[in-house]
């Protein structure tokens, strides 16, 4: 369980996150919806320890207070994030990369239960462990992106639009590993410009505009949001 | 044919002494992102420790190496926490640090040097260890210089080995290649980059303690094994160990077949056409990748 409280977050004087407040239980998908600028990035960024928060903010997981911690710390606390541009190691292998996924010390003991697992999600991957990941497709990529986070044995994966670049397919293979990855009693946050497809894996959704939390709901309720409908499903135009 | 062979054996100890010292830079250069241009003062610095150590307490530049290099890469530890983690700090980017951290070292460069100066004078100095003939074949090399060799090999091996067989020399490299990702990994990438730059100045330290043992060298030699090292880094392309092993041993023999057939005065002459020539043909060097 992740708790979110009052995150604000600064760009010099730009504000871009403005008291945003949220949770994501164990076994939950929860997807923020928001025009591109609404602060979506900066959030996942905040909470994996790679933009600073302001003063006044605590993300709790499990209890401790992870704001403001150094990014290697979050993910020994249990957090994943797998960032825009996905965060991967391009000149390594795809061994190399699921390898460094379990540097942080809390994956060492699973690490061959953890390896199974995500060789499990994405068997393509066990037939390329010696190609250097910046010459796979984009999906393949995202693969190991993911791959790489749960190597380090997280509660919570953050993830920045996963489905980015990948083909109608591609997409609907990822979106079903997500509920896959769900089931086995993850919290998934994700951040998606695809409203359609992750409002059908969501448990609950958030709406950010302009750097604060304007609406929320399951995400049933969400795909019924005359609003919602007319800004992210297309209906209405 | 016995010249040929001559010059190639010659050619290959001095090359395999680049590649390594070029090695050490890259630890440095490629993982901590600090451009040190006090790398050549802090080989000299060992040269001269070992030379103290040989003919002052009679102890051998081979056990020289072991007192010497984990003193030095103590000391390259601290030099980067002292002096270049308020650089790192306060850098935004990238291109900020290796600006600050060039005119950083280059001041770092007089102190060690001044030191040295003050300690040892400004003449060249040399000691003869083992300096007794070998025969390999049709020619003649002196033991010391195969030792170095062999030592380079060992200590060179044994790091490409650390970097690319275990979880710690992958962290390492990760690094290199995208730092942000490698935080995300849960690696501390301050620790790491401070491991790095005094893992690279504890192989500085073994090339110049190898070196000492079959070159003469100065207080004022420094900046020709910084430039050396650089151009075998850029040469070979840069960040890649294979790239500048190929590098120091391609200017290792050309710059002994120079001053064996021509004249000595022309190796850095040699050095540079070299240089020019591979960048001309490959910007990024024999094994970059190309510049998008």
């Amino acid at each position: 369980m992740i708790e979110v409280g009052n995150v604000s977050a600064f760009y010099g004087k730009h504000q871009a996150l403005a008291d945003v407040s949220l949770t994501v239980a164990r076994g939950e998908v929860v997807v923020i919806l928001g025009a591109n600028g609404a602060g979506k990035t900066t959030l996942l960024k905040v909470i994996g320890g790679l933009v600073p928060s302001a003063p006044g903010a605590t993300i709790a997981m499990a209890g401790t207070n992870i704001a403001g911690m150094a990014p290697h710390r979050i993910v020994e606390a249990g957090v994943a994030l797998v960032p825009e541009g996905r965060g991967i190691f391009g000149e390594l292998n795809v061994r190399e990369n699921l390898l460094l996924g379990a540097y942080p010390a809390r994956a060492r003991a699973n690490e061959a239960a953890n390896l199974a697992m995500v060789l499990g999600l994405f068997p393509r991957l066990n037939e390329r462990m010696k190609q250097t990941v910046r010459t796979m497709s984009g999906g393949e990529q995202q693969m190991v992106a993911i791959g790489r986070a749960l190597m380090s044995a997280p509660d919570i994966l953050l993830l920045d639009e996963p489905s980015l670049g990948l083909s109608p397919i591609m997409c609907k293979e990822l979106f079903q590993i997500l509920a896959r990855i769900r089931g086995s009693g993850l919290g998934i946050l994700l951040v998606e410009q695809n409203a359609k497809q992750s409002l059908k894996i969501a448990d609950r959704g958030y709406l950010i505009e302009s750097g604060r939390i304007v609406g929320s709901g399951t995400g049933a309720a969400l795909q019924q949001d005359p609003a919602v409908q007319r800004a992210y499903l297309g209906a209405g135009a | 044919m016995a010249l040929t062979f001559d010059i190639v054996l010659s050619g290959l100890v001095l090359g395999g002494m680049y590649a390594l010292i070029a090695m050490g830079l890259t630890l440095q250069y490629g993982i901590a992102r600090i451009m040190n241009l006090s790398y050549g003062e802090s080989l000299i610095a060992s040269a001269f420790a070992a030379m103290f150590l040989y003919t002052g307490m009679a102890v051998n530049p081979v056990l020289g190496l072991l007192v010497i290099v984990p003193l030095s890469f103590a000391a390259n530890w601290l030099l980067y926490q002292v002096v270049l983690m308020p650089l790192v700090k306060r850098a935004k980017n990238q291109g900020m640090l290796e600006v600050d951290s060039i005119l950083g070292t280059f001041g770092v460069l007089f102190v060690i040097q001044g030191v040295m100066l003050v300690a040892f004078g400004g003449s060249l100095q040399s000691y003869s260890y083992l300096s007794v003939p070998v025969h390999i074949l049709t020619t003649t090399l002196a033991a010391n210089r195969i030792l170095a060799l062999l030592f380079a090999l060992v200590i060179g091996g044994g790091i490409y080995l650390i970097l690319t067989r275990t979880r710690f020399g992958t962290a390492l490299r990760a690094v290199a290649v995208n730092p942000v990702a490698a935080q995300l990994s849960g690696i501390d990438i301050r620790a790491a980059s401070a491991l790095a730059f005094a893992g690279g100045g504890a192989i500085a330290a073994a090339g110049g303690v190898l070196i000492s043992m079959f070159l003469t060298f100065s207080a004022a030699s420094g900046v020709v094994f910084t430039m050396k090292a650089l151009i075998v880094v850029i040469m070979g392309g840069v960040g890649n160990m294979l790239g500048a092993l190929v590098a120091g041993l391609l200017l290792g023999v050309s710059e002994t077949a120079v001053a064996r057939l021509v004249d000595p005065g022309l190796t850095i002459a040699v050095t540079y056409a070299l240089f020019l020539s591979v960048l001309l043909w490959r910007p990024t060097g024999l094994f970059g990748r190309p510049a998008r």
